[in-house]
């Protein structure tokens, strides 16, 4: 019995991945990812940290690349290059960190929202539109200049104000998913609250909280450099964000250093780009909505 | 001058792509000298103005009872033109000539003088920018119209340096709410070389000439001032000839306008320092110890040895790109009467004696390499930043190593400069970044180290800077106040700074340099204050303003045309619009087909 349920499992995943394979953008975007994590997870080993040391900088400010220098160094004298490197360690964890919060509370809420209906919808939803139609980065501004600053700070302000359209999309889901015959049978065999919504309902939205996930990391990210620019970021943490920042208040502009400013905006864009390609390859694998008849 | 002014307030910088605010039309052709500013104009009522660009722009309005020369910085004529003071200082007598007029042509009296301090002494609201000059005023009478006696409490050493604009009382007399009072209805009736005639909030204010004005006219016929967002936006407008003067540049708008055609650089001495403060025990006025401050850095062996860690020259020339002098005492160089030019003794940078000193007085290192106090406390200190401080930020980080090689950890911490106030003066901090612009005279910045200056319970009632509280100090402190010839009040002023130098509360870490540039194809000169090593704008004055010299060139309006701002921002955009637009119809494309 286990072992047909197996055998059924592994052969609907490896469809799934055919039929995403078939997106070459979605795997050029998988690609993409899978090479910027491996080089942000092995930069202490390829790298040597000291040089992001500001006091141990080896060269001279805003020099342009050159042979030593590939992307040329910063107002302390640091190789851009090499704090591109890390950002991305920063910007990716701030980033995923970020997403996974956003999602847990969203999930949490629509699928609350959904199941108990009544009361519990309406004041869930109510309390959903609150914050939907609050403007997020405003809000993200007001939560991370009142809090200590820090990275958890940046994960907690942009996780706690970007979780409304995910929690609005799992409950439109968890709806179509309770109004199946086949969940109206599990409850009248008996079936609780936390069986229905385990077993039933969270299977048939996880899906499509995947999906959701991964389109939001990419939101995250652009939140997470948005906010350090603006300096409320940890300064003391090497983000992209972060690196945007002190180009522009050390005078990048009037140096005309653009080896200082286009590297990290150039690593939000590609993975962004990546998240997103991915995303939607898997949108359109996972999403019943956009699936081809048969 | 702004007395008392934490550096803090300097503009957030928002936006990378900064237009400049439309420049307000140009007249047929007036001799215009336009200037560059970042930072906003708090009001321009001058009761109630603090703001560095602010109290400016009331000075070139307004004239005071007395100037600050041009070449050294002395008291000379101002509105009044003869002063005298009693025996025992406490009264004073100013005259004020005949011939000084308004800009609408009614003659400057004593009386206006009167009308103005005693507007302040009987309105609070009056007073909230200057109130710290008339609070110990006794009374203040317009004996004549071309005299008028102040009487003091006690001796003030600021008699003749009362920065406060002197208003005209027949258009002030009317006016019922100051703390309301927007003094915007143009043109705005003064008594200084310039009359406000436009004014737009955050976009530009413009000043014409005063021709009648009893110095002389200006030179030229125009003075707009332009804001910008950024000092970067700013070095970019002058380098394009879109504006002639500029200010507060850091070392890479600076270096960038190095060696450019039409353009002079004005590296001046500044008039700020930037400091760390060494918690040396917080209390309040009556003794009772506040906040949570690492108890070692009450031991002055401890703070000495912090001291003797720091490299001020590496700070200054990595940090401040060489654009600052070595920092010793609370007075900068600029003001040569007052600062402490040689400490005696001296520190030198010197970690292998600072960790000597640690040893022998019982801190000694643990497993880890950090040091533990005699108490058994290790030695782990927060060093707190301002975040809108592009300094603190980078200096934390050579602080951190610094005082790693002797064994002391320092956690930097960049918070916002609200909470960096709240934990000064609650007393929750270890060491903390400060910094203070300073005056001609010496008074206000000494004082905030004396012991009256610490809070009163609820943590209000004083401006302490480092909660020093010294008797040596404030016993110097009490005798400058009342020393009223120059070489004596140097002297002690000069031993209470050693005396701060000594007992290291804080560490001046370094003066910044002024950074200035102008357009001298357009302008052949501005007059510095002081001569040698001095500013053009933020002076003591507007002798740069007003004594401007235009070059043939000046009346000329600029190359304009569009920007490589402009350009840069046009293109981020278009690249940005197009990219996106390439997104959505790919993702639109990609969908149908896959929706069949």
């Amino acid at each position: 019995m286990t072992a047909i349920v197996w055998e059924r499992r592994r052969a609907a995943a490896w469809a799934t991945w055919r039929e995403f394979a078939s997106h070459r953008g979605g795997l050029v975007g998988l690609l993409g990812l899978g090479a910027i994590a491996l080089l942000a997870l092995l930069a202490p080993l390829l790298t040597d940290q000291t040089g992001l040391d500001v006091t141990r900088a080896p060269g001279r400010p805003f020099e342009p690349p050159s042979g030593e220098f590939w992307l040329g160094t910063d107002n302390t004298g640091r190789s851009v290059l090499l704090l591109t490197w890390w950002g991305t360690r920063v910007s990716l964890v701030v980033g995923l960190s970020a997403t996974v919060l956003s999602v847990l509370i969203g999930t949490l809420v629509g699928v609350a929202a959904a199941h108990f209906g009544g009361w519990t919808s309406a004041l869930l939803m109510r309390f959903t539109d609150f914050f939907l139609v609050l403007p997020s980065l405003v809000l993200a501004i007001a939560l991370s200049t009142v809090l200590p600053r820090g990275l958890g700070t940046i994960v907690l302000a942009i996780g706690a104000t970007s979780w409304p359209a995910t929690a609005r999309l799992v409950r439109a889901q968890t709806l179509a998913v309770e109004a199946r015959p086949f969940i109206e049978r599990a409850k009248a065999l008996g079936g609780g609250h936390a069986h229905v919504i385990g077993k039933h309902v969270l299977p048939a939205v996880l899906p499509l909280v995947f999906v959701n996930t991964t389109l939001t990391v990419a939101g995250a990210i652009i939140a997470e450099s948005t906010l350090s620019f603006l300096g409320l970021g940890d300064p003391t943490q090497i983000s992209w964000g972060s690196m945007l920042h002190a180009a522009n208040v050390h005078g990048a502009v009037s140096q005309r250093a653009w080896w200082f400013l286009v590297p990290p905006g150039l690593g939000v864009v590609l993975v962004v780009l990546a998240f997103t390609m991915c995303g939607r390859a898997l949108e359109t694998v996972l999403n019943p909505r956009l699936k081809g008849e048969r | 001058m702004g007395v008392r002014r934490r550096i803090g307030a300097v503009g957030a910088v928002v936006g990378l792509v900064v237009l400049p605010c439309a420049a307000p039309a140009q007249a047929q052709s007036p001799i215009t000298l336009r200037v560059a500013i970042t930072q906003q104009v708090d009001s321009l009522n001058p009761f109630l103005s603090i703001t560095q660009a602010g109290t400016e722009v009331g000075r070139l309005m307004y004239d005071y009872l007395t100037a600050y020369s041009q070449a050294d910085q002395r008291p000379v004529e101002g509105v009044a033109d003869e002063w005298e003071s009693s025996d025992d200082k406490l009264t004073w007598t100013f005259h004020v000539p005949d011939g000084k007029k308004w800009s609408d042509g009614k003659p400057v009296t004593a009386k206006d003088v009167a009308f103005t301090y005693n507007l302040m002494m009987r309105d609070p609201v009056a007073a909230t920018a200057n109130g710290s000059f008339t609070a110990e005023f006794d009374s203040v009478t317009a004996t004549d119209d071309r005299t008028v006696v102040i009487r003091t409490k006690a001796p003030q050493a600021t008699m003749l340096a009362l920065d406060i604009p002197i208003v005209p009382e027949h258009v002030w007399s009317a006016v019922q709410n100051i703390g309301e009072y927007q003094n915007e209805a143009v043109p705005v009736v003064g008594s200084g070389p310039f009359v406000l005639t436009e004014y737009r909030a955050n976009e530009f204010i413009r000043l014409t000439a005063n021709k009648d004005y009893w110095r002389g006219a200006p030179k030229y016929d125009e003075l707009v001032f332009t804001y910008y967002k950024t000092v970067d936006a700013a070095a970019q407008a002058l380098s394009r000839g879109e504006v002639d003067l500029v200010n507060r540049m850091g070392p890479a708008q600076f270096d960038s306008l190095k060696g450019k055609e039409g353009i002079t650089l004005n590296k001046a001495n500044g008039r700020r320092f930037n400091e760390i403060v060494i918690n040396p025990g917080a209390a309040t006025k009556t003794g009772e110890p506040i906040g949570d401050g690492h108890p070692a850095l009450k031991d002055v062996v401890v703070r000495r040895a912090i001291a003797q860690a720091i490299d001020l020259d590496e700070i200054i020339e990595k940090v401040n790109g060489g654009y600052a002098q070595r920092g010793t005492g609370l007075i900068p160089p600029v003001f040569p009467d007052f600062h402490l030019d040689k400490p005696n003794p001296e520190r030198v940078y010197d970690p292998a004696a600072a960790n000597k000193a640690l040893d022998d007085t019982g801190y000694r290192r643990n497993a880890e390499g950090t040091r533990v106090s005699p108490e058994g406390r290790e030695l782990e200190l927060r060093l707190i930043g301002h975040a809108s401080r592009a300094y603190d930020e980078q200096t934390g980080e050579f602080v951190k190593r610094f005082l790693a090689d002797i064994g002391i950890v320092v956690d930097v911490q960049i918070v916002s400069d609200n909470q960096l106030n709240e934990s000064t003066t609650a007393g929750t901090f270890d060491l903390a970044f400060s910094g203070w612009g300073t005056n001609p005279d010496p008074e206000s910045i000494l004082s905030l180290h004396t012991c009256a200056q610490r809070p009163n319970a609820d943590g209000k009632g004083g401006t302490t800077d480092t909660f020093f509280c010294d008797a040596e100090y404030d016993a110097l402190y009490a005798q400058q106040k009342a020393e009223f010839d120059l070489a004596k009040r140097s002297e002690i002023v000069k031993r209470m700074q050693q005396r701060f130098y000594d007992q290291v509360p804080s560490v001046v870490l370094g003066y910044d340099n002024a950074l200035e540039a102008y357009r001298s194809d357009k302008f052949a000169g501005f007059p510095l204050q002081p001569e040698k090593g001095g500013v053009i704008m933020a002076q003591n004055g507007v002798w740069g303003y007003y004594g401007a010299t235009p070059t043939d060139n000046a009346g000329r309006s600029s190359s304009g045309g569009s920007t490589a701002l402009v350009i840069g921002g046009g293109a981020g955009a278009l690249v940005v619009l197009v990219g996106g637009a390439w997104l959505v119809s790919r993702r639109r494309g990609a969908s149908a087909g896959e929706r069949e």
